[in-house]
């Protein structure tokens, strides 16, 4: 109990004396999730809306397939790209692995069917005369996206920060296509897991504690959003 | 005075054949009924005539040849605007829904005009910073024809526009109805109870088995509807 306190004593002094490392993991944990959802997001809502929206063939199949990938663990996706990245994999020559960039990859194919799946259903949930009022009103394709999108917002955010929220504190992906090199591509849950294999428990518990934080600030975020979307609607 | 003629007109929605050749002709400045059984096609026919829904065939035909509706959508959209049965309020004050509709006024205090204009036209002055998601049915059909009016179109389609008022409100819904005829704009209006807009009709069509039948009322009780004589109807 008592080496508990101490490692929880530790942590705090470790995040609040300043302590470069520590920070500097943080630091590449953020830059690499939010590249990651910043390139997908875009992306994810626009296959979202077509799933949602458009009728061809092989819709119902995208959308099966789009929720099957949400249970895919990282660790899976990890290998996958592992093998594509690696030397003597077919994308070896862009020498990729063990960078930001490979991580960033990684945790865009982690995120992606979650945006996708989360958000057709906040798609779905939208009605369907907000499009269809808007492009009566002279609005075009893309506006009348914009408009249907700010209808769905709430849902739309949601969908956004339960992404954020899985990349973020993913590590099998980060570990396997980063390989957890200090000041590179060591990020809070690599980091986590190699403190904790060496036995040092304060930097862990501190990384511990940021990860705790951001969890809490997207969980209160995301009520409050959702909150207000019902209000509204 | 221009028009649009859809002719051949056909639908299914899976194995139900909805539209089975039918065929309609829009004139600005008069107002034509739609009326039918639930389930007949009279939105269908609408939101294919808006330019919204894709018919499996036909033919449109705006004063330079029949073409397909693919290739006359642009114009469809255009030149017409549709009203659903209970109108979809955007987020935001009924002033901001005003402000949606794209115009060519790119003045913008020309456009804010404009917009005052459309709710006195309307009567929505009073509630004109309210939150427009939580008015009462009149109330947003008001908002959308005044929404629609600002679009400037020369064919309004309205599907239902009383469904559910009260008679004050639909007496109010009427009197807009006659501004936007006077004003040159065609109507085409889809109701379980045509009768009641008998005083602004030009014609009056009914779907039946898929196909447009020009109807005359049989009650002439009613001293509007005298007026409707069976020279008027003008639908091909």
């Amino acid at each position: 109990m008592d080496s508990l306190l101490t490692a929880t004593y530790q942590a705090f002094h470790l995040l609040f004396s300043g302590n470069t490392e520590l920070w500097h993991i943080i630091a590449i944990s953020f830059r690499v999730s939010t590249t990651a959802i910043l390139l997908a997001v875009g992306p994810a809502i626009l296959v979202a809306f077509a799933l949602s929206y458009l009728r061809f063939p092989g819709r119902r199949l995208l959308i099966a397939l789009f929720n099957t990938l949400l249970s895919v663990p990282a660790v899976v996706i990890g290998l996958t790209f592992y093998l594509l990245l690696s030397r003597q994999g077919p994308l070896g020559d862009l020498h990729l692995l063990f960078s930001q960039s490979a991580m960033v990859i990684g945790q865009i194919a982690l995120c992606f069917p979650m945006l996708v799946a989360m958000g057709h259903a906040a798609f779905q949930s939208a009605d369907k005369r907000a499009w269809e009022t808007a492009r009566t009103l002279g609005a075009s394709p893309l506006f009348a996206l914009y408009t249907v999108m700010r209808e769905v917002r709430f849902g739309l955010l949601a969908t956004l920060l339960a992404g954020y929220g899985r990349i973020i504190a993913e590590v099998g992906a980060s570990m396997m296509l980063g390989g957890n090199i200090l000041n590179y591509t060591r990020n809070i849950p690599t980091a986590i897991a190699l403190e904790t294999s060496k036995g040092e428990f304060a930097q862990g518990i501190a990384l511990g504690l940021v990860l705790l934080l951001l969890a809490f600030v997207l969980n209160a975020s995301l009520h409050y959003f959702q909150g207000k979307g019902q209000v509204v609607a | 005075m221009s028009h649009i003629v859809f002719s051949d007109i056909h639908k299914a929605f899976g194995k139900r054949q909805i539209l089975k050749g039918a065929e309609i002709r829009l004139q600005t400045g008069q107002c034509f009924l739609l009326s039918g059984p639930n389930g007949s096609g009279k939105s269908t026919l609408q939101r294919i005539c808006a330019g919204l829904e894709k018919p499996d065939k036909g033919w449109i035909d705006i004063g330079m040849g029949a073409r397909s509706w693919r290739k006359q959508r642009h114009v469809l959209q255009t030149s017409c605007v549709y009203l659903h049965q209970q109108p979809f309020m955007f987020d935001g004050s009924v002033r901001q829904n005003l402000a949606y509709p794209k115009t060519l006024i790119k003045s913008k205090e020309e456009r804010k005009a404009r917009i005052e204009i459309a709710l006195h036209w309307a009567g929505l002055e009073p509630i004109a910073d309210c939150w427009a998601k939580t008015l009462s049915g009149g109330e947003r059909q008001r908002v959308a024809l005044a929404r629609a009016w600002l679009r400037s179109p020369r064919y309004m389609l309205l599907d239902e526009p009383t469904n559910n008022l009260d008679d004050d409100a639909k007496q109010r819904t009427l009197s807009l109805l006659q501004s936007l005829k006077a004003q040159g704009i065609a109507l085409l209006i889809a109701s379980h109870e045509a009768e009641h807009f008998l005083p602004v009709a030009d014609g009056w069509f009914e779907l039946s088995a898929g196909k447009l039948v020009n109807k005359i009322p049989s009650q002439t009780q009613n001293d509007n509807v005298v007026t409707l004589s069976k020279n008027r109807l003008v639908g091909v």
